[in-house]
């Protein structure tokens, strides 16, 4: 069984060459624009920083070295526009590709929720109310 | 779907053992992107890297690789090189192993201009060895080893494999992925000594006694210290004072390449053609 599961995938990634697509593409979770994976994060807070759309927060964890720990907290505000992927030094953020996932615009709610997150440092106050 | 580093990392040695926020993941990230969108299948690059932070590149990719002796990358790249020419090989150091220890092997691979990418990943301090000052790091600064404040003049490094005869110099900071990652592309297809100055954060050992101790802090102080060569090419002296400019710097595709010069000696070996001459080369002193 093992050994056909071998042969399937061998010859999969041969067709994905030969159709000229790049290797280095994984499967998202589906309908979903940006996920983290919270055993990668240092909590360092630049992602935070580098989101226009205050989709990012950092949340108190007492596992983690910093005491922190990253967390979406607006998913479907997210832009696309791949800035805390692009920046974060441990691969523990991944956003959708353009053409795969349908993203917001950024509007002044989500532009207020960042304000209020990066004046918390780093953290969405726990009684923050969404303008409208 | 989203790009998946996971198939170019060597995902036993992670996570990193780099410190939270640290730009060297940034660099390996833009780096591993580059490497991607040029298509370049892995066993088609070296990666060759040094002592310090920046080393533990060659451990974390999933190329060829070699982690070489303190400064001596360039030294290793260039054997690599001539060996397998038609092989990428690509530089990773750090500000301390470029210049101060590798120094001279920095100046002599960019004098001869071979066809090698040279990324130095520029923390402005020795950041493993717990913060001694480093030969970029800025004047006034406090260093372990100079905690009254550092008196050093700090240095250049892009003018200086400038001069040296690199036909590729650029310069970009981890603040800027997209950029950084657009100017690896331009450096690995370069045909010649290409060198890449990444500019990152140490806010561990540089920030932490120099009132930048969270990794956004360096990273915006590195932000204030940055400015495209546009605006800085449009700027007076004065202005330039405390800036340095980035994108590509300098880039000259005339020169000839190390590794075709020494296809001469291979053929002249084997008879193929007579021994090489000055009438060989226009350029004769």
């Amino acid at each position: 069984m093992d050994i056909l599961l071998e042969v399937i995938e061998t010859i999969s990634l041969k067709i994905l060459k030969i159709k000229g697509e790049t290797m280095a593409v994984m499967t998202a979770p589906e309908n979903t624009p940006v996920w983290v994976d919270t055993a990668r994060c240092k909590a360092c807070d630049i992602c935070v920083d580098a989101c226009p759309a205050g989709v990012l927060s950092m949340k108190p964890d007492a596992g983690s070295t910093l005491g922190a720990n990253i967390e979406i907290v607006a998913l479907e505000a997210c832009i696309g526009c791949n800035e805390c992927e692009l920046s974060c030094p441990d691969f523990a953020i991944y956003v959708a590709e353009k053409k795969e996932y349908k993203f917001a615009k950024l509007t002044d709610s989500s532009k207020a929720r960042q304000e209020a997150i990066m004046n918390n440092g780093y953290r969405l106050p726990e009684d923050y109310k969404e303008a409208n | 779907m989203a790009f998946n580093y996971d198939s170019y990392l060597r995902m036993e040695k992670m996570p990193t053992l780099w410190c939270w926020g640290c730009g060297d993941g940034i660099v390996l990230k833009a780096f591993v992107r580059a490497i991607d969108s040029l298509g370049y299948a892995k066993d088609d690059i070296c990666v060759v890297s040094g002592i310090g932070c920046s080393g533990r590149f060659s451990s974390y990719v999933d190329f060829n690789t070699i982690h070489t002796t303190h400064g001596r990358t360039v030294a290793f790249a260039t054997g690599v090189k001539l060996a397998n020419p038609t092989k990428k090989v690509v530089c990773v150091t750090g500000d301390g192993d470029a210049f101060a220890i590798g120094g001279n092997h920095t100046i002599h691979g960019a004098r001869r201009n071979i066809d090698i990418t040279m990324i130095v990943v520029q923390n402005f301090i020795y950041g493993l060895t717990n913060a001694q000052t480093s030969p970029t790091t800025p004047q006034g600064m406090w260093t372990v080893t100079q905690k009254i404040g550092n008196i050093d003049p700090t240095f250049d490094a892009c003018r200086l494999v400038e001069a040296a005869g690199a036909t590729f110099v650029a310069r970009e900071s981890v603040t800027a992925p997209k950029k950084l990652e657009k100017i690896f592309k331009a450096a690995l297809e370069h045909k010649g000594f290409a060198y890449v100055d990444a500019l990152t954060n140490c806010h561990v050992n540089l920030g932490r006694k120099n009132k930048m101790v969270a990794a956004m802090d360096t990273l915006d102080w590195i932000d204030s210290i940055t400015v495209s060569k546009k605006k800085y090419d449009a700027m007076s002296e004065e202005e330039r004072l405390n800036l340095l400019p980035t994108g590509i710097l300098h880039h000259d595709d005339t020169k000839d390449e190390y590794c075709d010069l020494y296809q001469m000696v291979i053929d002249a070996h084997q008879g193929k053609r007579s021994k090489i001459t000055q009438d060989d080369f226009e350029k004769k002193i």
